[in-house]
């Protein structure tokens, strides 16, 4: 359990060298980036956890690019070694899934509860997957995915009474 | 309704319509008067800020930011502005990059005056709750001075600030700064020299540094237990002031328990931030040279930004706050925006802090963590 | 015409028969009259009876002073400038002015929180019980309200007179009022049981607590001025105050006095039955209107009469200046005490409840009881002390 209080780029030689499978980008400054595949997540997250003694998860969250392909960015910061490791998983469906890594840092039990009422990824063994932030009418619909739609499409959902006619250019009204 | 009721576990919803429960609620089982589980429930402030900043540019953006926590307004603002300067790589003229340290910790004082008010207020002296909000005023008159406005600032823009020091508002900001120092010995004696906020502060909400980082704590809450984890320090942002002065991170350490910290040492670690503040804005002041404020070629460029992801982070005045931003090639608005607010991590970590103890504990510890609800619901 | 059936002559004559009909009604109506006039008898011989009884100079005096002065009248108008006093000391303590806009000096303020609470529409909760719900309230305010028939105010304006006399102090008076004292807990505790909401339950369970911390340290306190005076009426005890005020002797004891009836009247820093930031308003959460004003009323009523108990104990009552009515001296050291009590209350965060049982066992009742050992000591190995305290 080496405490590397030198670079970003020591954890990731050793994370790579212990999954070879994993590809790695430098950031600017002590930053690094890894592509983790979707498989290899706990087994990462887990030697990061052992070579970082005072890892903060930070934030993690998904990113929609269409045609149903996700991103799941992890990011953690060091004090110690004053550095920052970012997590990238790609992840293709309409209901993606991946492991839990809660259990190793419980403090991304509600990042993974947000992001699966927002973007529709499942993560599995996860103790509690309620909706954390939104409202019961749209629970189920993934607000965050861009196939949500959030223009005057949707405005029968809505309940409310189609708006008036808007006057138009040139001064007539219609 | 029995009186055995204090046998069986109860549920009781410290719920929205509740004086302390400033739009959040909370399920607690208790057991006589022992809370014996926490469910903290979020969402009850969700107004879906991140999808909304898909639909604005790059300079309307941070306006959205600022409303979710509005007493830390500026240090709200620049996580954003930040990460945009990334994308682009833009460089702020050197007046700009002094300006901005000096608005974020005097930002840094209100939300703490702000939070003094609140944390005493709850545990019953409603005469604690005002004394600090009236310095508070002086602040925002300095605040509206400057920008025009006492909350929703808008401040600063991709590139530099929007508005100059006016004589007007260094006055201003003086008079703000030197009641704050005048009365600091004031509410020191009132909050930690007075017994009976000893009594109920003493003990309660403790947590070890091992859990509080594996929890996802930052700032104030975990300095209390000894580590000088401050991103000003750890990574400093080269658009911002904090590499040009000698400073020291404020941590406190007790020797009662080290590594571990409870609420009364929260306060005491609150304290020492507001002299550290207070401490740089001095420092600051007088390198304060002439020029531009912003680089208008640079703010130009920051309409249609290139493909990239940038990562904005500051220490916020209750931890880490970042915003991640994803953008597609020449395009007008972000394609992700992700807002990380540090009260996210200390909302859930009340999960695990409070079983255990007493009913009514449960004010004095949430309001030591120092939560507010626009930042983990957005 | 005289008829005839069947052959008998009846002697029925029509007229003779109406005539007899009105006499008939005549006679009903007669005596509807008499009934009437009866019942006007009988009440104006009670009206005498009343009046005989009233006319007699005592009892009439009696009947003005338990009204009008310093009786009811007196009381109301007297609740009305505390609780403006009130608001107007909290105020500047915190740092801001209070009612300014109304009256003066905000005077009528109050009168305008009255009308508008009354006003507003009494919400009774789904699962309280409803008749409780509307008496309690009312009851307790009477029942803070009846003490003040025992203070004395002033040696011959007083609601009792000295013991012995017609209309004459209780001898026990002084323990009257901590029995009767003693129900207002009980009735926090029912209040916020029939609200039947989790968050009165609470406060009610909380108010049963304090009582149980408070009552006690508070009634062993007062005995120390009740032994110098050598009698528990309440008459007696400010009547032997003419020499010396007994806070000179027994600074302690009106220490510990004052914090257990501060602890016992439930305002803070010992109002953990209405912690607002805890249990939003305790037993008090789900009253509304008319029951909020009387219950608000009840509390500002409570803290009149402890300060007055002070005054009358330990500060000598209606002794003081010899030129002054002895109302006018007890009311002045009557402000005097509700303006420390007040500045103490709000200078002091809230205690968790087991913290104030703990502060009341292991502090103020052995301090208490040290106090009783010491003025009985007192009393009976310093010579020259009895014909001090006792005086004329």
């Amino acid at each position: 359990m080496s405490d590397a209080p030198g670079s970003a780029s020591t954890v990731a030689r050793a994370v790579i060298n212990k999954y070879p499978d994993i590809e790695s980008k430098p950031l600017d400054g002590n930053k690094v980036e890894l592509i983790v595949p979707r498989e290899k997540i706990r087994e990462v997250v887990t030697m990061l956890d052992e070579e970082i003694s005072d890892a903060l998860p930070e934030s993690m969250f998904g990113v929609d690019l269409t045609e149903n392909k996700y991103e799941l960015i992890y990011i953690f910061w060091s004090h110690e070694g004053k550095m920052l490791i970012q997590l990238r998983v790609q992840l293709e469906g309409e209901t993606p899934e991946i492991e839990s890594v809660c259990d190793i840092f419980p403090g991304l039990e509600w990042h993974e509860r947000e992001t699966h009422e927002m973007f529709g990824i499942n993560f599995m063994h996860h103790p509690d997957l309620r909706p954390l932030l939104l409202p019961d009418e749209l629970v189920g619909k993934f607000p965050m995915r861009k196939s949500f739609e959030t223009d005057r499409s949707r405005m029968d959902e809505t309940g409310l009474a189609a708006p008036r006619p808007r006057p138009k250019p040139g001064g007539e009204s219609s | 309704m029995s009186p055995d009721i204090l046998d069986e576990a109860s549920e009781i919803w410290f719920g929205p319509q509740h004086v302390s429960a400033h739009g959040w609620a909370t399920k607690l089982t208790l057991v006589g008067d022992y809370i014996v589980e926490c469910d903290p429930n979020a969402g009850y402030f969700h107004r879906s800020a991140e999808k909304c900043l898909e639909f604005r540019n790059f300079r309307q953006g941070s306006m959205i930011l600022e409303r979710i926590c509005m007493m830390e307004a500026f240090l709200a603002e620049y996580p954003y502005i930040a990460a945009v300067e990334k994308i682009v790589d833009l460089e702020v003229p050197e007046r700009a990059k002094i300006m901005r340290t000096i608005m974020l910790e005097f930002n840094r004082i209100h939300s703490l005056q702000f939070w003094w008010g609140q944390f005493a207020g709850e545990l019953g002296l409603f005469a604690m709750l005002l004394w600090p909000w009236v310095d508070r005023e002086y602040t925002l008159d300095a605040f509206e001075t400057l920008t025009g406005s006492r909350h929703t600032i808008s401040y600063e823009t991709p590139g530099g600030v929007k508005y100059d020091f006016t004589p007007t508002f260094l006055s201003k900001m003086e008079i703000a700064l030197s009641r704050v120092k005048e009365r600091m010995p004031v509410f020191e004696d009132m909050l930690a020299g007075s017994p009976t906020f000893r009594l109920r502060t003493e003990g309660v909400g403790h947590y070890t540094l091992k859990q509080a980082l594996k929890w996802g704590l930052s700032g104030p809450n975990v300095k209390a237990c000894g580590l000088p984890m401050d991103l000003r320090k750890d990574d400093p942002d080269p658009n911002l002031a904090y590499d040009m002065i000698d400073w020291e991170v404020p941590t406190i350490h007790n020797e009662n328990h080290p590594g571990e910290c409870d609420a009364f040492d929260r306060l005491l670690q609150r304290f020492k931030e507001i002299e550290t503040s207070l401490d740089i804005i001095d420092k600051l002041l007088p390198l304060l040279p002439e020029g531009p404020i912003v680089d208008p070629k640079a703010r130009a460029k920051a309409n249609r930004l290139p493909e990239g992801e940038g990562y904005g982070r500051v220490e916020g005045t209750r931890g880490v706050t970042t915003v991640w931003l994803k953008t597609m090639e020449k395009a007008q608005t972000p394609w992700r925006a992700k807002i990380r607010g540090p009260c996210f991590a200390s909302y859930y970590s009340l999960k695990h802090i409070v079983p255990g103890a007493r009913f009514a504990d449960f004010p004095a510890i949430f309001g030591s963590l120092d939560p507010y609800p626009g930042w983990w619901d957005r | 015409m005289v008829g005839s059936l069947g052959g008998y002559e009846m002697q029925f004559d029509f007229f003779t028969w109406f005539g007899g009909l009105w006499d008939w009604i005549w006679g009903i109506l007669l005596w509807f009259w008499g009934i009437i006039k009866w019942l006007v008898i009988w009440i104006l011989d009670i009206i005498n009876g009343i009046w005989a009884l009233a006319a007699v100079p005592e009892n009439f005096m009696f009947l003005f002073r338990a009204v009008v002065m310093p009786g009811l009248i007196f009381l109301l108008l007297a609740l009305i400038f505390t609780v403006w006093f009130t608001r107007k000391i909290w105020a500047r303590v915190q740092d801001r002015r209070g009612p300014t806009h109304l009256g003066k000096y905000g005077g009528y303020q109050l009168f305008a929180d009255a009308v508008k609470l009354m006003a507003k529409e009494t919400i009774i909760p789904d699962k309280a019980k409803r008749w409780m719900y509307r008496i309690l309230p009312s009851l307790l305010l009477i029942i803070v309200l009846i003490p003040f028939a025992f203070i004395p105010w002033d040696p011959y304006w007083n609601i009792m007179g000295p013991p012995g006399q017609a209309f004459g102090d209780l001898s026990v008076s002084l323990v009257l009022i901590f029995a009767l004292l003693t129900a207002v807990p009980v009735f926090s505790l029912l209040i916020g049981w029939v609200t039947g909401s989790k968050y009165s339950l609470i406060g009610g369970f909380r108010s049963a607590n304090n009582q149980f911390a408070s009552e006690i340290p508070m009634v062993i306190s007062s005995v120390g001025p009740a032994m110098l005076a050598g009698s528990l009426s309440m008459y007696s005890i400010v009547a032997a105050q003419t020499s010396i005020w007994y806070i000179v002797l027994l600074p302690i004891n009106f220490a510990t006095f004052l914090v257990a009836s501060i602890a016992s009247v439930g305002t803070f820093p010992f109002d953990a039955p209405v912690a607002d930031s805890e249990i939003i308003f305790g037993w008090r959460t789900e009253l509304s209107g008319i029951y909020f004003t009387v219950v608000y009323f009840a509390e500002f009523a409570e803290q009149m009469l402890y300060s007055a108990i002070m005054v009358a104990l330990f500060f000598g009552g209606f002794n003081g200046l010899p030129f002054l009515p002895g109302i006018v001296n007890f009311l002045i050291k009557w402000l005097v005490v509700y303006f420390i009590f007040t500045v103490v209350t709000s200078s002091f965060y809230r205690l968790r409840q087991d913290q104030i049982v703990h502060l009341c066992w292991k502090y103020l009742l052995p301090l208490s009881i040290l106090n009783v050992v010491l003025v009985m000591f007192a009393i009976v190995y310093i010579p020259g002390l009895l014909p001090l305290v006792i005086g004329g």
